[in-house]
Order: structure tokens, then C-alpha cells, then sequence
């Protein structure tokens, strides 16, 4: 086992637009991102609890040609409206660093 | 058609800055034109509410005057597009003084056009009443409330305003809120350019520097057009593209990295190739554009929220921290009766208090639950119609939260360590955004109105 922490690169939030955010998961070699992108771990159900959202409100993407895989989901609120904690969405990623991937 | 067509995107945000050394490098490539985005909505509602940039007017003036001087000593156009970070009319005529101020000390003379995106409620109910408008993403349908309650609210312009800007004989052209790659796709798709490749190059240069390695934030970016592909280099010759760097920025600040959507389709990088040049450069092909069958425009609208009021301060005391959720609600509850009291009822305002080192960041998202930190940092805000009701709201909610007793309590003193005196904040009135929305329009040029300026 690993964590995602330990498996990518760089793993990043950010807004897409004022009503999504959307988080990067990319990789340095493409044995791992493989590994990563083919465990399973990564699917709405674990997405939707992580972000307390519902899973068809998740959208999962591989994107092969830069060993990268895109999540985005609902923000809690729309940028800068009360209640709001992260007006650029930048600090949304804690909760998948810890998540493990099977050897 | 020409073999090819060159562009310089200066920079991924005008006032954000790029390298001299870079820029001059970028100028001696044979350039078409330079251009720069000057937009995003990244900083939240408050600026295109408050119609000012969240970059100085220094800082602008600077970028500005570098690349006019560049565009006018080449002779090529130079385009700058959501001009002062929204588009809207007072950040436009702010970056339009700018540059007006920069032509006079300078003695420039040349012709430019200024393109408006605010968009009038008048103009809203109309296309709301024909359903015209529909949500952009998870935003609840428009009303006509919706459009009343607007304090501004801006459209996103396609490629046809800066063409018909350029026909019009503009050498400048100054545009409101436009898409990021409108900016850059206007150009090469008038010479006939094949729009996948053109909107795609667009899509990676309007960040500028984002697509270098190293980062340096600061390089200017060069984007070159062939019939069948494109190249990407940056313009500082210390500095390069990787084929991953490039393939990899589609996904930045996008729902998908394969289907981008423009005003009138959407780009497609499923069968896009990416391809190491040269050290430096990278060469991809292969990008589809498939056009819509209707003309969609995206609002931005925001409405006023209210007056917000801030307060900052510690805790320390470990029988505090353990309770302090508990504490919070108790202190909520002290709050609304005492404003009560002053006449203020519980729907003339919006307590709320974010509480760094549990869940500051994440809030109900906030996965981690039992941690036990030695401090944690308080942020009490308040949101009310008008400034003096905020600021009333904030001294009982100070008061409650320094004063309240709690089971255990040994340092009676106060609860709190509150850094400033004064330890209230008014930071003004805030702004929400209300409309993220498309608009669907007929003729591409209808909600633009472009001013032709003489220099």
C-alpha cells in the first residue's frame, strides 16, 4: 500500500469557475500513474464521501497524455459567498493525500 | 493563408507582470501580435462588484506600456482582453486611462477600439422571457429577480467583437470580458486558420509563463501557427516547453482537459498529439473544434451581500478548544438576543465563525474531527445590510465570545487573545455571485458595443 501523497506528484486544487473545483492528481512515470488509474480507488462512491457530495454530482477523468487525473466537484459554496473558506479553491486537496492505493 | 502566423501572449495576467529580457527576445520572432489576458474571476465576486482590479494601476501601467511600445515599434496589433480583471465598464475605462495617460507622455499615436461587455437588465429580462439564459454548472435557474437583484454583470465575448475591432482599423483593441482564448484565436481563425489548432494554441499561451520550465511566472510565451499544427516556445531562450508541460495545462482551471467550450463549440483534445521539437518547443496536432449549433455567451453577475464586519483572536486554553464547537453555538445564541435587543432580529443579519486549526480550510468538508491542537485562530465575520447593523452584530459577537462562560473555566479574564485594537474590521460592502449563467444570442456582436478612439 501507498498513499496518494507518496504516488503523485503534484496534487492540486483549484476552481473551475466559481462553482466547481477541481483537483489534479499527476505522476512522474507512467507505471504509477497506471497503477493509480487502474486500482479502482479512485471512483465516485470514495470521491462523494471525501467531499460530502453525491456521486453523480462527481466527474472522474483520465487523461493519459499527461499521466493525470482530473476530479471535480460541486464547491460548497460559490466562491466568495458567506460561508465560503477558499475563495480559489487552492487547499481543497487534503483529504485525498492520505487515501491508500494497493500495491 | 499564410504558411504561418506568430504570436506573443506577454503574460497569463496583465499587472501580474512578465520579464523585459523575455519581451524583447519575444518581439524579434517575426510576430502577427502580442496580446495578453487581463481577467480572471479567481479572486472571488468582490472586484468585479466593486468595478476595480486586484492588480495596482502601477502594475498595469507598466505591462501596458511595454507592450505598446513593442506593438508600435513592430507595427502589429495588440490586443488585451477582460480588461481589469472583470471586463466591467469601471475596470475597462480604468486600463482605458492607462493607456491614454501612457500615449500622451509618450507622444503615441495610433487607432483603438474599445469594447464593452456590461450587460444591461433591460437587455437580461428580454433574453430571460425568450429562455434564453440557463445555469452554467450547479446555480439555480435566473429569475427575473435574479436580474433585478444584479449590482453588475458582465458577458464573455467570443472572437467576432476583436475582428470586427481590427476591421474597424483598430491597431489597439481594448475588450472588456472576453474568453481567454478569444483574445488569441481572433487573429489567426480571420486568415483562415484551422479553428481546433487555433483554439487550442490559444487555450495554452493565455496563461503565458504557466507552460515554461522553469516557472518563473514572469515569461513571455510564443505561439506559432502551421496549416497543420502548432508550436509553443517561450520567448526567453534560458527557458522551454516539455511536450508534458504543454499537455498538461489543459487541465488547468477546467472541468475536463479534453472538451473546452467556446462561445460557438467546443474544442476537442482527444486525438491531440504532443511532440518534443526541438529542446525547446513543443508541436501538437491533431485538436478538433466542433462547432455548436447555436451562439452561447457566459455571464458573470454578481449582487450585493451585504456589509461584512471581521474579527481575529486566539485561544489557548485546552477546556476551550475541547468544547469549542459547542462554545461557538452558546455564543451564537447570546448573540441573538442581545442584538435583539438593539432591534436587530435574526434575519437582518449573518453570523459566522471560522475556526483555524480545526476546520479553517475545509470547513464541513473538513475530513479530520478529533484533532486536539494547543491554539486555534478565530475568525468571527458578519454580514449585514448596512455597515453600522454589521459592525453592532461584531461588538456582541466580540463581547460573547471573550466573555462566555464555560464549564471549567479557570482564566475568568477573557477567553481570547485579540491581536489589534481595534480588534473589529469593517472591510466594506461584499459582493455574491448571482449569475453564472449562459446567454444564448443570435448575433455575436449584439451585446458588444465597440468605441472606435483615435490616439
Amino acid at each position: 500500500m501507498a498513499t496518494l501523497s507518496e504516488l503523485t506528484s503534484i496534487l492540486r486544487s483549484k476552481n473551475a469557475g466559481a462553482l466547481l473545483c477541481t483537483l489534479d492528481l499527476m505522476f512522474d512515470d507512467v507505471v504509477t500513474y497506471e497503477r493509480v488509474r487502474d486500482s479502482g480507488v479512485i471512483n465516485p462512491e470514495l470521491i462523494a464521501s471525501l467531499y460530502h457530495v453525491s456521486q453523480n454530482e462527481v466527474s472522474i477523468i483520465p487523461y493519459d497524455v499527461a499521466m493525470a487525473i482530473k476530479v471535480t466537484v460541486p464547491r460548497l459554496v460559490p466562491s466568495g459567498s458567506f460561508g465560503d473558506t477558499d475563495v480559489y479553491g487552492a487547499q481543497q486537496h487534503g483529504p485525498l493525500l492520505t487515501v491508500e492505493i494497493p500495491d | 493563408m499564410n504558411d504561418s502566423l506568430s504570436m506573443m501572449a506577454t503574460t497569463g495576467l496583465l499587472g501580474y507582470g512578465f520579464g523585459e529580457e523575455a519581451f524583447r527576445h519575444g518581439l524579434e520572432m517575426d510576430l502577427d501580435f502580442i496580446a495578453a489576458d487581463a481577467g480572471s474571476m479567481d479572486p472571488g465576486p468582490h472586484y468585479l462588484g466593486a468595478g476595480v482590479p486586484f492588480v495596482s494601476r502601477k502594475a498595469i501601467k507598466r505591462d501596458i506600456g511595454l507592450m505598446l511600445e513593442g506593438a508600435l515599434d513592430k507595427d502589429v496589433p495588440m490586443l488585451i482582453g477582460s480588461a481589469g480583471g472583470g471586463g466591467s465598464a469601471p475596470q475597462v475605462a480604468l486600463v482605458r486611462e492607462v493607456i491614454e495617460e501612457i500615449a500622451a507622455e509618450r507622444g503615441y499615436h495610433f487607432r483603438m477600439a474599445v469594447i464593452h461587455a456590461d450587460q444591461s437588465k433591460d437587455y437580461l429580462h428580454e433574453k430571460l422571457r425568450r429562455g434564453k439564459i440557463e445555469p452554467l454548472g450547479p446555480i439555480e435557474d435566473a429569475t427575473p429577480r435574479t436580474i433585478d437583484e444584479t449590482h453588475r454583470v458582465v458577458a464573455m465575448m467570443g472572437v467576432e467583437p476583436f475582428q470586427q475591432a481590427l476591421r474597424n482599423g483598430a491597431q489597439v483593441v481594448l475588450a472588456g470580458r472576453a474568453t481567454d482564448a478569444s483574445i488569441y484565436s481572433a487573429i489567426p481563425l480571420m486568415r483562415g486558420y484551422d479553428p481546433g489548432l487555433v483554439w487550442h494554441l490559444s487555450k495554452i499561451i493565455e496563461c503565458a509563463g504557466a507552460v515554461a520550465v522553469p516557472k518563473s511566472g514572469q515569461d513571455c510565451m510564443i505561439g506559432i501557427l502551421k496549416p497543420d499544427h502548432f508550436l509553443v516556445v517561450p520567448a526567453h531562450p534560458d527557458s522551454r516547453c516539455t511536450r508534458m508541460s504543454v499537455a498538461a495545462h489543459t487541465l488547468y482551471e477546467n472541468p475536463s482537459p479534453y472538451h473546452l467550450e467556446e462561445p460557438d463549440g467546443t474544442v476537442v483534445t482527444v486525438d491531440s498529439t504532443y511532440e518534443q521539437a526541438d529542446e525547446r518547443t513543443v508541436k501538437v496536432a491533431g485538436s478538433r473544434f466542433e462547432r455548436s449549433n447555436r451562439y452561447t455567451v457566459k455571464l458573470e453577475g454578481v449582487r450585493r451581500a451585504g456589509y461584512r464586519t471581521v474579527f481575529i483572536a486566539g485561544a489557548r486554553d485546552p477546556g476551550l478548544i475541547a468544547i469549542i464547537d459547542d462554545y461557538i453555538d452558546l455564543c451564537s445564541e447570546r448573540v441573538r438576543q442581545q442584538v435583539a435587543a438593539l432591534d436587530i432580529g435574526e434575519d437582518q443579519y449573518k453570523l459566522n465563525v471560522h475556526v483555524y486549526g480545526k476546520s479553517g480550510t475545509m470547513a464541513s468538508r473538513e475530513p479530520v474531527q478529533d484533532a486536539t491542537p494547543h491554539e486555534i485562530g478565530i475568525l468571527a465575520e458578519v454580514l449585514a445590510d448596512d455597515e453600522e447593523t454589521s459592525k453592532a452584530v461584531m461588538a456582541k459577537a466580540r463581547l460573547a465570545l471573550l466573555h462566555s462562560d464555560f464549564p471549567g473555566r479557570k482564566c475568568i479574564s477573557g477567553n481570547l487573545a485579540i491581536p489589534f485594537s481595534p480588534s473589529d474590521i469593517p472591510v466594506g460592502q461584499t459582493y455574491e455571485f448571482n449569475l453564472w449563467h449562459i446567454m444564448e444570442i443570435d448575433d455575436p456582436l449584439e451585446p458588444f458595443p465597440i468605441e472606435m478612439v483615435d490616439l
